[in-house]
């Protein structure tokens, strides 16, 4: 990854090229391989998590700044398709866009007052904002003639297997879709990473006075990666409606998916490009598991204690998250593998 | 008109408790500009230290205060010790820490899911002879816990803001609120004085939690309700300020009281909420805080 390779030789012997082969190529063979739906199913969860944090990473990582009203803008998406669906009939894959449009736009007017705030306030204020659209949201029964019923919320009007209208009948479909939304959100976040702008967010993060005196516009960068983050947002919130074909408040304008999105961020590794997969590849599977196995027991609540304790853990004892140990893990597997494959080379020539 | 200021008084009444319940963040956000999630928590546990020396020693409540105030003291000590102040430690460089708040907010996660299991999902309820009695004002009924708790949270607010402006431990919690760099050159130990008042913020809990539970029920998620109202109530009142919290959390009650009234519930919680938004923007010292501390 951070390795670049030497020149002049084949890229395929090089490890820092083929080995992020190898783990996107593992990404799309394994649910062919491991043929069962329950695998399946967590995957898409883990990835869907994924998808959200590293989002909410574009902000909440590089700019310095704790986000807490990120399920907002999953739900602005959510409901935006599905709205236009039920009463357009327009396929919820332009309405995923259209969603994402309108979160961007939100996240700009929220924005511009919130960002004035710093630290514990800016907080503070994000998960104000939670909680005061999903009350309203729960509150309200139609907007003029749009219908949105409420606590009881919506239903996604049933195709069949139209894939136009992003309905599928069987679970891999979305497996690659979310896949397939999380390489691009990677790889945007990779760009904007390398980019003016990318090291503008860190420097403002770092800190915002200093950077002001250097005559950056701060503010206005943060701007922007909050509309990316909550365009993108949007796009997964979509996701989630067509694949459960359900949305109601609680389900995704909730505090505790805004919650759960920060953790994953901090234990895998805040404003690191790949924190936020191994994030969701650690927390979410301890949830499902406990969930599956261990919450029909006497003892409920049981899962949410794993998970509050784990967070515990992490805060004392790797509070800058996973993904360094595992990159520096990384950088020596290419260093050796690279070493033994000149090594092998050097044999063959003499 | 005798209506209308039934529900006033009893906004006041109620009000006066919720800023009980935000006079420990208040105090623990003066002091060490850290948000504390689990607070509603550490309220949720002094209710069950109430209803178990209520149950086990048929002891009264407000008589459980002697108790469950030096634990509730010991208890946030302790907290401080083992988890907020190691990640305050290695957070000391960074420019806006949200460590703590993260931790804090995995122990609230955690430690109500422990009761969950411990305890299960029952709600109890501690009654007294006096629970559902009411002193009558001509046409007005005053619920009689409610009035006990104006009185008790009045109290404590009273004591704790003359601890903090007349003994030498309460300015030297002042001091490092205000200024922690100079405090330390002055040879003040600040993580000391981080570690009481973390103690200090739990203890006005052990208060609010034995005044609750003659009136509501206890069970795992009590706490949550007061956890988030107390933070609205902190930041209108100004982060920091002692009578600031009592005077958010009295507009608080007022505004919920009347806004239930005329609106549902939800609505007054929404309203509340966006009044916070509002103050947040317009005026983020709050009333009572400081221009430096936003």
């Amino acid at each position: 990854m951070s390795a670049m390779p030497p020149s002049g030789k084949n890229r395929w012997t090089d490890p820092a090229f083929y080995l992020p082969v190898l783990f996107i190529s593992v990404l799309l063979v394994n649910p062919l391989i491991i043929r069962s739906t329950t695998f399946t199913q967590v995957s898409i969860l883990v990835l869907w998590y994924a998808c959200l944090t590293a989002s909410w990473n574009l902000v909440g990582g590089f700019a310095g700044v704790l986000p807490l009203g990120h399920a907002v803008f999953a739900g602005i998406g959510a409901y935006t398709s599905t709205l236009l669906f039920i009463h357009a009939g327009l396929s919820p894959w332009i309405g995923m866009l259209v969603g994402g449009a309108i979160a961007a736009v939100v996240a700009l007017l929220i924005g511009v007052p919130t960002f004035k705030l710093h630290g514990a306030y800016y907080a503070l204020s994000s998960i104000a904002f939670v909680e005061v659209v999903r009350i309203i949201t729960e509150n309200t029964q139609q907007i003029g003639s749009l219908k949105i019923n409420g606590v009881q919320g919506l239903l996604v009007p049933l195709r069949g297997h139209a894939p136009l209208y992003f309905q599928f009948d069987g679970k891999l479909w979305y497996y690659y879709i979310i896949v397939a939304l999380l390489l691009i959100i990677i790889y945007i976040t990779y760009r904007i990473h390398r980019s003016r702008m990318g090291f503008y967010l860190v420097a403002g993060g770092e800190d915002q006075e200093a950077a002001e005196s250097l005559g950056i516009n701060v503010t206005r960068y943060k701007l922007v990666a909050l509309s990316l983050s909550a365009f993108f947002t949007a796009l997964t919130g979509t996701f989630y409606a067509q694949l459960v074909l359900y949305v109601f408040p609680q389900g995704i304008i909730s505090l505790n998916l805004s919650f759960e999105i920060a953790f994953i961020a901090i234990i895998g590794g805040r404003g690191t490009l790949l924190g936020p997969v191994i994030g969701a590849l650690i927390l979410v599977p301890i949830g499902e598991i406990s969930r599956i196995y261990l919450s029909g027991s006497q003892f409920i609540g049981i899962h949410l204690f794993f998970y509050g304790t784990i967070i515990v853990l992490a805060m004392l004892y790797k509070p800058s998250g996973m993904m360094r140990s595992i990159q520096t893990g990384y950088d020596r597997l290419v260093h050796k593998l690279r070493g033994a494959s000149a090594s092998a080379q050097h044999e063959g020539e003499r | 008109m005798e209506f209308f200021l039934e529900i006033l008084i009893n906004g006041v009444l109620t009000g006066s408790l919720y800023g009980l319940t935000a006079l420990g963040l208040t105090l623990v956000f003066g002091v060490m500009k850290i948000i504390n999630f689990a607070h509603g928590t550490f309220l949720m546990v002094c209710m069950y230290m109430t209803y178990g020396l209520g149950v086990g020693f048929g002891l009264d409540p407000y008589l459980c205060i002697i108790l469950v105030v030096p634990a509730a003291f010991v208890l946030g000590y302790l907290s401080q010790v083992v988890f907020v102040q190691p990640v305050l430690k290695a957070e000391r460089d960074v420019r806006e820490p949200v460590g703590v708040l993260l931790l804090t907010a995995g122990l609230w996660i955690a430690v109500n899911n422990l009761f969950l299991m411990l305890f299960g999902a029952n709600f109890r309820s501690l009654k007294t002879p006096y629970s559902d009695q009411v002193f009558e004002f001509g046409q007005m009924l005053i619920s009689r816990p409610l009035f006990y708790a104006f009185v008790f949270s009045l109290g404590a607010t009273a004591i704790l803001a003359l601890f903090l402006r007349h003994t030498h431990m309460g300015r030297a919690i002042r001091v490092v609120g205000q200024d922690r760099e100079a405090a330390s050159l002055m040879g003040v130990d600040i993580y000391r004085i981080y570690r009481i008042a973390f103690g200090l913020g739990i203890a006005t809990l052990g208060v609010a939690g034995a005044i609750i539970t003659p009136m509501l029920y206890v069970h795992p998620f009590a706490g949550d309700i007061y956890d988030i109202r107390a933070f609205v109530i902190v930041v209108l009142g100004g982060l920091g300020s002692v009578p600031g919290a009592l005077l958010g959390g009295i507009i608080i009650g007022v505004i919920e009281s009347v806004a239930s009234q005329y609106l549902t519930m939800s609505w007054a919680a929404a309203l509340i909420y966006m009044i916070f938004l509002l103050v947040l923007f317009v005026r983020p010292q709050g009333i009572f805080g400081f221009e430096k501390d936003s």
